[in-house]
């Protein structure tokens, strides 16, 4: 089957434009153990590194069952970066969808016509016939997949579940074929059932949040220092499954909205309303703190930084605030600072 | 190196921007004294519907500009960074945030308290963030201009659906003042502004028309320090006239053949926004009897370049008509049309070289860049440089560095020449 990838700051391609063409939608992850030496000629040093990480795999070539990607509307990096991928990847498909940068009734109308014209496009390229019967049978099994995905993340609570094993679940979910991932998910549910509380109950609980983290290596780096992610907000994490896509509604539409409708991403406006969801998830998992976290040069995170540590300050929630480079060796520099707020919480 | 001459001569007119300044900052003192609304925008919204709606705008950036003119931008922005503001962010930002705090006159490059905040991400998704930030500290309303990113494959029927994204967004901000303020859209001001705003940027057209002579008799220090009213005054008469008396030395110099530059070797362009704490380094080049004579970010702002935007649709439509223009202007332009406006640019203006700056601060302008210069260079044969520093924060500044690129970027034009 082809596949398309998609490079997604936030989370809003529509995965199911792309099963309903009996295509396998794949996202595009960073990787951190690479060199960024040929995205380096493209792109200035100071621009996000997750990004420029990305366009150095476009440019090593993705596997050649990938016939096409598509870029989702992020910030300023991941879109001016479009242009450049246009010029240096050779893919017989490539798309821009300009998921809107507001939540209102124009906006949804707007977001409507780009997912009916990537259709189009989809439709024209690959001589694919995507219906809405097609479409809604895609949202049925994706709806499957985010219900099992919610029971999953509950676990991280239950201290069955490690906070790094559900990253590396949720992550291989966004980059496998779906029926695979149903079955995947549906056994590790079931083993789940069965186990017992065994995460030590002395780690701190806290919440994740920031830019895309979606190397599991560094939650792993987290835990050994002593926190457990019970919950966050990541685009990896509790956005790919918010809530559902409404299955009685026209499927385009349901989809515009299901992703209109989820919690705003940093790189959306207003984005300072994320506070609302962080304060709500801080209550309802009842967190020992907050970490904040931004991907080198990542400005949608520094901008809403010092908005969040004066909120979380006056909820008297400890947060903790740090800037790293996508690399491994990063983040034993950082051991330090983790550990004193690990201490301090 | 050879030395610095004297400065390129600066047309009489220019000195005149004093006094528009002067006007604008008396208009907004005027506005918070009689009541009238206010507004903050952001470089690239429809300032002229603001003026429609009796709203006094102020573009804080512009204002940015003038701390750094003065050498008090790094302070603002140091006060920024010490409210937790990255090293990394945006110095106009920064500036702002920081001059807000201190509470500077808008001499200096303060701003006052605004009725609302107007931001849009046709240019920069700090826009929106910086609105964001300031809306919330300042206690203001805010309202975003959403323009979808056109990129080099974008189709017409795509341009037609984001038309129409953004006329209902600006009909939506008129409802929006509306109920702020109470005051009404009126067409006939709406027509009146649409056109004050058109003859402004035609006006400025036509001095950058002159500009292709050989020698050119503007230099670049007019056109930055000229573009003031192009961002904070579209839709007044005032400025017209002062752009039309630029216009008129100009084509006085045009007819004697005389040059802003005595001696005038190497025509260049120059991409991005400069160094506003240091317009003088501009004169370095001189030393090489090297001008600008033609600035992307200059003429951007001129706004009505697109040719499918008559006068008369300007005039009647001006709605209708912003949301196409906001589609067509050098800083959405994508990677492709970019190469191939450069390359006209170039052409019509005889220009040997040009300079892009790699803005620290303006990731969105600089992203692409290097690609742009590689074309530029294999593909068109036209020589391109990139140099690094920041339009507002002069510790981002290498001076001798980038004097030294720019150096053994003239020599390269110089054998260029001999051939």
């Amino acid at each position: 089957m082809i596949k398309i990838a998609y490079f997604d700051a936030s989370i809003e391609t529509p995965e199911e434009i792309i099963l309903a063409a009996n295509m396998i939608p794949i996202r595009l992850f960073g990787n951190p153990t690479i060199g960024i030496d040929k995205a380096n000629e493209h792109v200035p040093p100071n621009h996000c590194v997750w990004a420029r990480n990305i366009l150095q795999q476009a440019i090593e070539g993705f596997n050649d069952d990938i016939k096409g990607v598509i870029t989702t509307h992020g910030c300023d990096c991941t879109n001016r970066e479009f242009d450049i991928w246009l010029e240096c990847i050779d893919l017989e498909f490539i798309y821009f969808l300009n998921a809107p940068l507001k939540r209102t009734e124009i906006a949804l109308k707007f977001f409507i016509d780009d997912i009916k014209e990537l259709i189009t496009q989809l439709e024209e390229k690959f001589n694919v016939n995507i219906t809405s019967e097609k479409i809604s049978k895609a949202i049925k099994k994706m709806n499957k997949i985010r219900d099992l995905l919610r029971k999953i993340s509950e676990y991280r609570v239950k201290m069955i579940l490690k906070g790094s094993e559900f990253h590396y679940l949720a992550k291989g979910v966004q980059q496998m074929e779906k029926n695979k991932a149903l079955e995947m998910l549906e056994a590790k549910l079931e083993e789940l059932k069965t186990q017992n509380p065994h995460i030590d109950n002395k780690l701190k609980k806290v919440l994740l949040t920031g830019s895309v983290i979606d190397d599991t290596e560094f939650i792993r780096f987290l835990e050994k220092l002593g926190f457990h992610i019970i919950i966050d907000d990541l685009c990896i994490g509790t956005k790919y499954f918010w809530s559902n896509v409404d299955e009685s509604e026209d499927p385009i539409t349901a989809l515009a909205k299901y992703h209109l409708n989820k919690p705003l991403y940093s790189t959306k406006f207003p984005s300072f309303e994320r506070f609302t969801t962080l304060k709500k998830l801080a209550e309802k998992y009842n967190i020992n703190g907050v970490i904040n976290i931004a991907q080198k040069f990542c400005e949608p995170v520094l901008y809403s930084h010092p908005y969040f540590s004066k909120k979380f300050k006056e909820l008297e929630i400890p947060y903790l605030f740090v800037e790293m480079e996508y690399n491994r060796e990063s983040y034993k520099q950082l051991a330090t600072r983790f550990e004193a707020f690990a201490e301090i919480i | 190196m050879s030395k610095a001459k004297n400065s390129g001569k600066m047309l009489n007119a220019t000195n005149k921007l004093k006094n528009e300044m002067g006007r604008h900052f008396l208009a907004i003192e005027q506005a918070h004294r009689d009541g009238k609304p206010t507004a903050w925008a952001t470089a690239g919204t429809p300032v002229e519907l603001l003026y429609t709606m009796d709203v006094q705008p102020m573009l804080p950036e512009n204002s940015a500009t003038i701390s750094a003119a003065l050498k008090k931008s790094q302070n603002f922005i140091e006060l920024a960074e010490d409210e937790g503001f990255s090293y990394d962010l945006c110095s106009y930002f920064k500036t702002n945030v920081g001059a807000v705090l201190s509470q500077a006159d808008m001499s200096v490059g303060g701003t006052r308290k605004p009725t609302f905040m107007l931001s849009s991400d046709v240019i920069c998704d700090t826009h929106v963030n910086w609105f964001q930030v300031q809306a919330e500290r300042l206690n203001v309303p805010h309202f975003t201009i959403d323009i979808p990113h056109v990129v080099s494959n974008t189709t017409n029927r795509q341009r037609n659906y984001f038309k129409k994204y953004i006329k209902e967004q600006l009909w939506e901000l008129l409802d929006f003042i509306t109920e702020l303020t109470g005051n009404e859209y009126d067409p006939e001001k709406g027509k009146e502004i649409a056109l004050n705003s058109y003859n402004l940027g035609k006006v400025w057209q036509d001095v950058f028309e002159l500009r292709k002579n050989i020698p050119c008799p503007v230099s670049t220090r007019d056109t930055f320090g000229g573009l003031f009213p192009l961002f904070t005054m579209p839709g007044l008469k005032s400025p017209i006239r002062l752009y039309k008396r630029m216009y008129k030395e100009a084509k006085e110099r045009v007819d004697n053949g005389i040059g802003a530059l005595e001696q005038e070797d190497y025509r260049l362009a120059f991409m991005g926004i400069p160094f506003w704490y240091n317009l003088r380094f501009f004169s370095n080049l001189e030393r090489w009897n090297a001008t600008i004579v033609y600035e992307t970010y200059v003429y951007a702002f001129s706004k009505y370049t697109n040719p499918n935007i008559t006068k008369e649709m300007v005039i009647n439509n001006p709605v209708e008509s912003m949301a196409e223009l906001v589609l067509s202007f050098w800083y959405i332009y994508d990677l492709k049309t970019r190469f191939e406006k450069l390359k006209e640019t170039v052409k019509d203006w005889k220009i040997d070289g040009i300079i892009m700056h790699d803005n620290l601060s303006c990731r969105p302008n600089a992203c692409g860049m290097y690609d742009l210069k590689r074309k530029l260079m294999e593909e068109a044969d036209i020589p391109s440089l990139v140099i690094t520093s920041d339009m507002n924060d002069p510790r981002k500044m290498n001076e001798t560095q980038v004097l030294n690129q720019i150096e053994s970027f003239i020599e390269i034009l110089r054998k260029n020449k001999k051939q």
